[in-house]
């Protein structure tokens, strides 16, 4: 190999890259895409498969879904002002278990699914807001799950999720506020790790 | 004495089944999937409210603690009648039937669609409902099968009196958790008496109450046969199911009123994946 053709070759690799991620910037769908698909990769790799092998799948899954869903921006949506007044080791704590949560409802829902491809249906944009509409197709009936996202400095992250027609944060949001009025933060946490405990 | 005791377990098996009302609106809110939605763009956690996304959007519950009560006995109910019932019946009747009378319950609900297409100024629903209506209880045979929608893609369109009123801009009022009936509000209960006037049933047997809570009955039972696991599933994920269910039922109404056209968010499905009755 000569050294125009190494430059052509370079060249060309360069603005491959440059394109899918500009491409990837400016299509929430084209984002949110290759996250799925990678869940969906180990969800159907027998390797991981089984009860035995929750933990291990789960902490694949979970470095996937790390990528594009911003787990902080959901726990401040779902805790509102409480969140303001949280010490930064609490909200640490909280964000974990909410994704510990999110995690189990979320993950879990897919999991059921077996895998199956997602279809994407649609995609809104509004300014620094998107919603990408998908359905995973099942046997008796499709799971509808839309995804909340906000652009990040140029991602468009997940914020937050409506499976089956059921926004998530808005739900946990009012479930959360009613706990906390018959009960403290540390309250809130507890109840949070046992309702995680009981996936297990 | 005796027509006296049949009365008697009648009444409890209407009991029993009217619980089904919350599992069936959530799974109808399960089922629908991708139709015009509310904006879900416009939030802002961080507004002057504080930590309101969506700040309008707050249910209205001054009623909470007899609707927490009211939520406890029909957890109840659920679990120490509901469930065993159920699960009784979804052994001895094979899920063909199940489906099959799942769509004649449906088929014969259809005045009430129609009306309130009619009422709702949606006149290409309305058609729907009707083409469903005859199609079905001719080539359905009564209405068992669900031709309609699958040799004439004629899928069901939804309509009550409470969605009619939401549509044209009642208010969902106080929110209610009723014995046996489950999630509703003042606006859905007012609705749904208006519509038992228009289902046929009761202009069948003479305003006979017992014949009434059987078939009431029947049809419950059977629909929470062809979607179980709603409640518990909604249960396993909540950490206050009270709540959860409240939402829930909120967020499936709104999409029924401002997502109509499109809707699809009728309460059991009517056909299994393959389409097949015979």
């Amino acid at each position: 190999m000569n050294n125009r053709q190494r430059i052509t070759v370079l060249t060309c690799a360069i603005v491959f890259s440059l394109v899918s991620v500009v491409w990837a910037v400016t299509s929430p769908t084209g984002q949110l895409k290759p996250t799925l698909q990678s869940i969906i990769d180990v969800i159907i790799d027998d390797s991981f498969k089984g009860e035995g092998r929750k933990n291990v799948r789960r902490q694949k899954i979970m470095a996937h879904v790390d990528k594009g869903f911003d787990f902080e921006e959901m726990s401040r949506r779902v805790l509102g002002r409480t969140w303001l007044d949280l010490s930064a080791v609490d909200q640490g704590r909280f964000i974990e278990q909410f994704t510990k949560l999110l995690e189990n409802v979320y993950i879990g829902k897919l999991e059921a699914y077996g895998g199956e491809q997602i279809q994407y249906l649609d995609e809104k944009i509004k300014g620094d807001r998107a919603m990408v509409t998908t359905i995973v197709p099942g046997q008796t009936k499709g799971l509808p799950v839309n995804y909340i996202m906000i652009d990040k400095g140029g991602d468009w992250m997940v914020y937050d999720l409506k499976i089956e027609g059921i926004g998530l944060i808005k739900n946990y949001r009012e479930q959360f506020k009613s706990i906390l009025k018959r009960n403290d933060f540390q309250g809130l946490i507890k109840e949070l790790e046992k309702k995680n405990k009981s996936f297990q | 004495m005796n027509g006296f005791v049949i009365k008697r377990i009648l009444l409890v098996f209407s009991l029993i089944c009217l619980v089904t009302g919350g599992a069936q609106y959530c799974s109808a809110a399960t089922e629908a999937g991708s139709m015009e939605e509310p904006d879900w763009l416009d939030d802002d956690p961080f507004g002057d409210e504080g930590g309101n996304v969506g700040g309008a959007e707050t249910v209205f519950d001054p009623l909470e603690p007899m609707n927490r009560f009211f939520f406890e006995f029909n957890d109840n109910l659920y679990y120490l009648i509901l469930k065993p019932v159920n699960r009784f019946y979804s052994i001895v009747v094979p899920r063909e039937f199940r489906t099959c009378f799942g769509n004649f319950f449906y088929n014969l609900a259809s005045p009430i669609r129609l009306v309130n297409n009619l009422l709702q100024g949606d006149f290409v629903d309305a058609g729907a409902v009707l083409s469903r209506f005859v199609i079905n209880s001719t080539l359905g045979v009564y209405g068992f099968g669900d031709v309609a929608s699958q040799e004439f893609g004629l899928k069901p369109r939804p309509g009550d009196l409470g969605q009619t009123l939401g549509v044209w801009g009642v208010g969902e009022g106080a929110y209610l958790c009723l014995p046996v009936f489950g999630p509703s509000n003042l606006r859905d209960i007012v609705g749904f008496a208006g519509d038992s006037y228009m289902h046929p049933v009761g202009h069948f047997n003479d305003g006979n109450m017992v014949a009434n809570i059987a078939f009431y009955t029947g049809r419950q039972v059977n629909n929470l046969s062809l979607n179980p696991n709603v409640y518990e599933e909604l249960k396993s994920y909540a950490l206050d199911p009270y709540v959860s269910m409240r939402e829930a039922y909120f967020d499936y109404r709104v999409k029924l009123i401002s997502g109509d056209q499109a809707a699809d968010g009728h309460p059991q499905p009517l056909m299994d994946q393959e389409g097949k009755y015979e």
